[in-house]
């Protein structure tokens, strides 16, 4: 019960942050330079096309007309209708959603994975040669612009080697893929489509390497120093004094206290990826939320802008608040 | 690198010679970046935006030391020049973010009350975004150029010095000395400025460098995607972009090289911080 009340006090403190990030989109994205309109009309195009088309989109209303429509929408899960392509946002957007997040997902699990284990593999030799040798790679990941090593992957990966298809988009269109999710290797799975699983994966391999790159230094150092922690305190200590076997010290005591730091992290790391996805999509022609997001804000495309950076603020937040309910859950010493 | 190589068979961490190591390596690249950028018109025959007729796509070699790109033009000249930029904007903008993030900081801090609440809501909705995420969108809504490109990186950072200042006031108001200022009759402002702004900066000197690194890769990228720096103007991010195209083809040498630049400078910042974080610590413990 404690924990749904935790649950229900820190979602009531989002509305706030989230009705600020709708009043401060709507604005901004009216307020500075550029004209939604102006693109999608041609060159020869008169005023009164230009006002038609305004009237068309609702923008010839006063700006308060216009954000309580907006509002009134999004109530009802409607986002309104994009300029560019003049069909609803909101399956434009659920459309995106599935490959980026099959990018995203695939990529932190295995960065979380790797940074728990090489983490506490480095911190157990602190400050010898294997330590050291990972600080510096971490040191370099961190360092690293992703959208560079992208371009690097692909020329190793494909030019040089030819191992990995080419850089221009998700599963080979010959392999007759039904969409479901939007993340092709899901659908492949679930229809049980054989040629299309090798190649949805042979897809992801070079985008899902970029992004566990980028996003592993930051996990590694945050696991090595709370192992680090962990391995000097006298709880730890008095274990090892006990002489329990390595085994029983390692399982039970070390990994397990380092462990608790694992959900803000894994949070933390879910915003770089989100960031970096925008890059990774942009490299490898991946017709994600992230290059559909861009695109909106190119052209100034209201509802969308609107949309993906709402969305974007809403899912990073939330994700913070169910790393805080499973820290708690897990640490009983959290006190909420 | 063989420094830090052979660091742990001089040092341990207790002893901060370790720290030494990471801070003398991270500022010696910086210092031959800045040289590099600065000296740049000597290292090289070539301008940085001069299209030589003969070639576009030249290889290495001969001529032109590491090639011309798509444009004619020579590929190791606009790596050079482009130091300028990419250091120019990335400093300019962690120094500004710093400036107004540690004043708010400030305020918000030892005022506390209304101004506190305010400037804090204001933070909350920065910081529900993802930092490059909101950097791509504050400079696709403002637009690209120099002076854009440094208020964009620096609005989305000042927030997260403001929070950490506020802390660290938070903390140091409470202290015996505030007291004794107040009681002999120090004024606020002269509070804030001697006293708090001094103490309060320690984790803001150790957290700058890294974010200087952090502002270059978002430079480049915002570059890469088209909304920073584009070309003619030497960036090391519109030069990688530019060269995406010969990737697939297999010509390397359009978009390597400016990576590589950009990969070591942020390294310079990334070794100076660590260094100074260690050191940090080192003092604590």
């Amino acid at each position: 019960m404690r924990i749904l009340r935790f649950v229900g006090r820190r979602l009531l403190q989002l509305i706030p942050v989230l009705l600020g990030v709708v009043v401060l989109t709507f604005l901004l994205v009216r307020v500075l330079p550029g004209d939604p309109i102006r693109s999608i009309l041609g060159p020869n195009a008169t005023e009164a096309d230009a006002d038609a088309a305004r009237a068309r989109f609702g923008l010839d209303q006063p700006m308060w007309k216009q954000f309580l429509d907006y509002l009134g929408g999004l109530f009802t899960g409607d986002f309104g209708t994009s300029i560019q392509s003049g069909a609803p946002v909101t399956g434009e957007m659920a459309l995106r959603l599935g490959p980026t997040l099959e990018l995203v997902v695939i990529a932190v699990t295995i960065a979380v994975l790797l940074a728990i284990w090489l983490g506490i593999w480095s911190a157990r030799r602190a400050d010898r040669f294997g330590d050291h040798t990972v600080r510096i790679f971490a040191l370099f990941g961190n360092s690293i612009p992703e959208f560079w090593l992208g371009l690097v992957l692909i020329l190793v990966g494909y030019a040089a080697l030819g191992w990995f298809p080419a850089p221009s988009g998700r599963v080979d269109p010959d392999a007759d893929l039904t969409p479901l999710t939007g993340a092709d290797l899901v659908d492949a799975l679930i229809t049980g489509n054989g040629p299309a699983i090798s190649s949805a994966a042979a897809h992801l391999v070079l985008p899902v390497l970029t992004l566990v790159i980028g996003v592993l230094a930051p996990l590694l150092r945050s696991v090595r120093a709370s192992a680090l922690e962990v391995l000097r305190s006298e709880a730890y200590a008095a274990a090892a004094a006990h002489g329990l076997p390595e085994r029983t010290l390692l399982r039970g005591y070390l990994r397990r206290a380092t462990l608790v730091r694992l959900p803000s992290l894994a949070a933390l790391v879910f915003g770089t990826a989100l960031g970096s996805t925008v890059l990774v999509e942009y490299v490898y022609s991946w017709q994600g939320f992230g290059q559909w997001a861009l695109r909106g804000l190119l052209y100034r495309d209201y509802p969308v802008v609107q949309a993906s950076v709402l969305i974007i603020a809403f899912a990073y937040v939330l994700v913070f608040l169910i790393a805080d309910v499973v820290h708690a859950w897990l640490d009983p010493r959290v006190k909420i | 690198m063989a420094a830090i190589e052979m660091a742990p068979v001089v040092s341990s961490n207790r002893d901060g010679r370790f720290a030494k190591v990471l801070i003398y390596v991270g500022s010696g690249i910086l210092v031959v970046a800045a040289l590099a950028a600065l000296l740049a018109p000597l290292l090289t025959r070539w301008g940085p935006t001069e299209i030589d007729p003969s070639g576009t796509l030249a290889a290495p070699g001969g001529e032109h030391l590491l090639g011309t790109d798509g444009n004619g033009m020579d590929v190791w000249s606009r790596v050079l020049h482009a130091a300028r930029l990419d250091l120019g904007i990335a400093v300019l903008a962690v120094a500004l973010a710093v400036v107004v993030g540690t004043l708010l900081g400030l305020l918000a801090g030892y005022l506390g009350g209304w101004v506190d609440d305010v400037l804090m809501r204001i933070v909350d909705i920065f910081q529900a975004f993802p930092t490059f995420i909101l950097a791509l969108a504050v400079s696709a809504l403002l637009g690209g150029g120099f002076f854009n490109l440094v208020v964009t990186i620096a609005a989305v950072n000042a927030p997260a010095y403001a929070r950490l200042v506020r802390a660290e006031v938070r903390t140091l108001r409470e202290m015996q000395y505030i007291d004794a200022a107040k009681t002999s009759g120090a004024s606020t402002i002269g509070i804030m400025w001697r006293h708090l702004l001094p103490n309060s900066l320690t984790p803001v000197r150790v957290i700058a460098p890294l974010n200087c690194g952090w502002a270059m890769l978002t430079l480049a990228g915002l570059s890469f995607l088209g909304l920073g720096v584009t070309v003619p103007t030497a960036e090391w991010g519109s030069m990688i972009s530019l060269g995406t195209s010969d990737v697939v083809a297999g010509r390397w040498w359009t978009s390597v090289p400016p990576g590589l630049a950009l990969l070591v400078c942020v390294l310079g910042f990334s070794l100076l911080g660590e260094g100074l974080q260690e050191r940090a610590d080192a003092k604590r413990r």
